[in-house]
């Protein structure tokens, strides 16, 4: 595990040189809020409705944490490098290291995430106060809860990217791939809290990663109980669970593959 | 000066065709670009119904209103995109003196360093947004107005991207302003100009002018406003004069500038 | 006919200085220092028709920066610059239907096109009628041999190659003078040769004046009658290669093998550069002494192994530059 944390670590302080380019992308991570924001308060003209259970505070809160987690995540990044991995026969070369490959493109690519996931918190928060004002009823004691599950979040969400990146395996190009699950979370899981969908959609996006990749953590922060809590970690647990496995699986068979091709 | 402007025609024509071709080289990943950006621009169709269920009307816009309102801003894009997409990078080309081999040509530096580029995808953002004249209800009228203001939006992003791109003229590291000033330009433009209020509407009609390429073309479809349409074009031209006078100005600084570092 | 007429050319650079660490960077972003520096400092020179001239000098000396004036890329400070009688500075675009240019660095091809495609492209940027174009690709399609690949994409061609294709690009039109500016950089000897008899051919054919920039020094002995060296923004020497070579090439060098030692001390017009016993580098002046009595000195039935030659050009041009520096 050791190792795996100095890789972390190493991948952390490289992304430390490269703060700024990450601070002059919250312009439009600024611009998107700032239209949301606007969005919303033209929708909730009588501002003390509630749609669909949520107040439009906890409404642009809900977007300003999950667009926090789409850019800490840079998923299309990951997944170009695990393609080129795959394609440039670089993955043949971890094969004799000693680490798994999966862990090491997790723990490099989390050691990017974090620091970006911080930077853009410090933004969001900025941006939500000034917006805003304070998250009514917001109690500190979340807040342990909401980290947590954001890096569960995110650890899931790049695990994910990774089994796509690795179908560069068997297909010539796995963008359109990645493409359809970027759509899914930015489309159903930025915008709108599952309860914004009906019928058959909300039941099959509480069972999606949706639900554990940026449902959960926005969940958390606008409308905490322990209830949710017990529900959004025990599916990020099972998910986490699945997703290695999954990577772990198409890993191994990949590798076989280029064995059988003489790489 | 007539057989000067023709000439600079066909040359810039031959420009864009080399550029389709270079696009063309591999059909199969020309075609896949330009569908998955339909496929991209059609996915917020999903945003757009989950909003209207909770209201029927969106900052005085109707469902097919911002729908044709959502095309216009992809039309625009694809057209500005399409066809100019090196003027999205000008800011690289002056920086890297790349000028310097349009410089030595006979003809118009600005158009030369403009289009030398295709973007593929960018024709799935044409194609979307003619999709969505049909979707708000097709007739002759709307579409060649929509036509007209794909063109007039497009000339202004154009624009708005040579001013831009040529403040690396006058200032290192512009890149980074010219592409989020790009930037906010597409943000801005595929939501309905109602939700804004105060300084930002008027931003919206000035320093960010997406309500001169978006609003007011789509105001003037719907009510079929002939001054609305007069001014548009006014406008544009406008905008087009200013962003030529802006490049002009700062070539005739890049040739007789004396700083190094813009020159290595 | 002068087809070039530079008189007392001038041009100064501002440089930024950035004064060390990050209290320097912080000042920097407030108030910028700048420092001046000539780039090029009250140079004149003419250039006949048909000539082939060599503009040489070390990098940073000045060449690219004449290059871009001459081709009113770049505005003087001060001075005046006529080629063909037209100031590149008022009338860059009528100039440009006059004059060719090939940056050896930048590219000015399509890649992904073919040579025949990119002529065409460039038969449109200078108002060539299509039949008028397709006869000057034919005839410089035989000139620079190219018929090999004319229809392969320039990505797919080697560098020699697409150099020559970028030579006919800038030929299409039939200027009347064609800058070269380093043509022949980052190329193996085999095509670097093969460039230079091609370009000697076509200056011989077309009648073409050429203004080349090298700092190759082969370029300029192969190819040019005339030479112009630069340095630090001035002319150093303008001269012909004759005269250049006859100044500074009374100086031949004598490399021999000997069955004995010999001793050349103290003789006059000889300085000895290696002694090594039976092997012997020695330095003849030959305006003291000629090569025929350094030979009987040593005595011709001693010597095993004999090579005289002339002294590189190169090592004479960065004796200027030196003399210049002091």
């Amino acid at each position: 595990m050791r190792k795996y944390l100095y890789i972390f670590k190493s991948n952390l302080m490289t992304n430390l040189q490269y703060i700024g380019n990450i601070t002059i992308g919250f312009i439009t991570y600024f611009v998107v809020i700032f239209i949301f924001a606007n969005l919303w308060k033209y929708i909730y003209s009588d501002q003390s409705k509630l749609i669909n259970g949520y107040s439009m505070e906890q409404m642009i809160w809900y977007v300003i944490l999950t667009e926090i987690l789409w850019y800490a995540t840079s998923g299309r990044k990951l997944c170009n490098k695990i393609s080129d991995d795959v394609k440039s026969g670089n993955i043949a070369y971890n094969l004799n290291k000693p680490y798994n490959y999966i862990g090491y493109a997790l723990f490099s690519h989390m050691g990017e995430a974090i620091l970006r996931g911080f930077l853009y918190t410090i933004a969001g928060v900025v941006i939500g106060l000034f917006l805003l004002g304070p998250i009514e009823n917001f109690d500190l004691i979340a807040l342990p809860f909401i980290i947590l599950s954001s890096i569960l979040a995110t650890v899931i969400n790049v695990i994910l990217v990774i089994c796509i990146g690795l179908t560069s395996f068997w297909v010539e190009d796995s963008g359109p791939f990645y493409w359809i699950y970027s759509k899914l979370i930015l489309v159903f899981g930025t915008m709108f809290p599952i309860e914004y969908f009906k019928g058959i959609i909300e039941v099959i996006l509480k069972y999606s990663p949706v639900y554990v990749t940026t449902y959960g953590p926005a969940k958390l922060l606008v409308d905490f109980s322990y209830q949710s809590v017990i529900n959004i970690f025990l599916a990020q647990l099972i998910y986490l669970f699945i997703a290695v496995l999954i990577s772990l699986l198409i890993y191994r068979k990949g590798v076989r593959q280029i064995n059988v091709n003489g790489g | 000066m007539l057989m000067v402007v023709k000439n600079q025609i066909r040359c810039t024509l031959l420009a864009l065709k080399y550029g389709i071709m270079k696009e063309m080289l591999n059909r199969t990943s020309f075609i896949s670009n330009v569908l998955f950006m339909i496929l991209n621009n059609a996915s917020m169709l999903i945003q757009w119904l989950v909003l209207y269920s909770l209201k029927d009307n969106i900052g005085g816009y109707s469902f097919k209103e911002v729908m044709l309102l959502w095309g216009l801003a992809a039309s625009t894009y694809g057209v500005s995109r399409a066809f100019f997409a090196s003027a999205f990078k000008l800011s690289d080309t002056i920086n890297k003196g790349k000028l310097d081999a349009f410089l030595v040509q006979p003809k118009s530096v600005l158009l030369n360093a403009i289009t030398t580029h295709v973007s593929s995808s960018a024709f799935g953002d044409i194609i979307f947004g003619f999709a969505m004249v049909f979707f708000y209800g097709f007739s002759l009228r709307v579409f060649l107005l929509f036509f007209l203001f794909t063109v007039t939006g497009g000339l202004i992003l154009v624009s708005i991207a040579i001013i831009l791109g040529s403040l690396a003229f006058f200032l290192e590291n512009s890149e980074i302003i010219s592409d989020n000033g790009n930037n906010l330009m597409v943000h801005f433009a595929t939501y309905p100009d109602g939700i804004f209020k105060g300084v930002t509407k008027i931003l919206l009609f000035t320093l960010v002018p997406v309500g001169l390429a978006n609003y007011l073309p789509i105001q003037a479809i719907i009510e079929f406003n002939i001054t609305k349409i007069v001014f548009v074009l006014l406008v544009t031209s406008f905008i087009v004069f200013l962003a030529n006078l802006v490049f002009k100005i700062g070539l005739k600084k890049y040739a007789s500038t004396n700083l190094m570092s813009a020159r290595v | 006919m002068n087809v070039i007429e530079v008189k007392n050319l001038s041009k100064t650079f501002k440089v930024k200085i950035k004064e060390k660490g990050l209290k320097g960077s912080l000042k920097s972003i407030f108030k910028q220092k700048y420092k001046t520096i000539d780039a090029v400092k009250d140079i004149s020179f003419e250039v006949e028709k048909g000539e082939i001239i060599a503009f040489i000098g070390p990098n940073g000396a000045g060449k690219s920066t004449t290059i871009k004036m001459l081709t009113g890329i770049l505005y003087a400070d001060e001075g005046s610059i006529e080629v063909l009688k037209i100031n590149p500075t008022k009338e860059r675009k009528r100039l440009a239907y006059e004059i060719g240019t090939v940056f050896g660095q930048k590219e000015q091809l399509w890649m992904h096109l073919t040579p025949y495609d990119n002529f065409k492209f460039f038969s449109a940027i200078y108002d060539i009628p299509e039949q008028v174009a397709e006869k000057r690709i034919e005839k410089l399609k035989i000139l620079f041999e190219l018929n090999d690949f004319i229809d392969t994409p320039v990505r797919n061609l080697s560098l020699g190659q697409r150099i020559r294709c970028e030579i006919v690009a800038s030929l299409i039109h039939e200027p009347k003078v064609l800058f070269l500016d380093e043509p022949t950089i980052g190329l193996d000897p085999v095509v670097k040769e093969n460039i230079r008899t091609l370009i000697k051919r076509m200056n011989k054919e077309l009648k073409t004046t050429i203004f080349l920039t090298s700092h190759d020094v082969g370029d300029i002995e192969k190819l040019c009658k005339r030479v112009i060296i630069i340095n630090h923004g001035r002319i150093v020497l303008d001269d012909s290669m004759e005269n250049l070579k006859y100044h500074y090439l009374n100086k031949k060098i004598i490399e021999v093998k000997m069955k004995e030692k010999v001793n050349l001390d103290d003789e006059e017009g000889i300085t000895i550069l290696k002694d090594k016993g039976y092997n012997l580098k020695i330095e003849v002046d030959t305006q003291y002494k000629n090569v025929a009595d350094v030979i009987k000195l040593l005595d011709p039935d001693k010597i095993i192994d004999i090579n005289i030659s002339n002294i590189p050009l190169e090592n004479i041009i960065s004796a200027i530059y030196k003399n210049e520096d002091k």
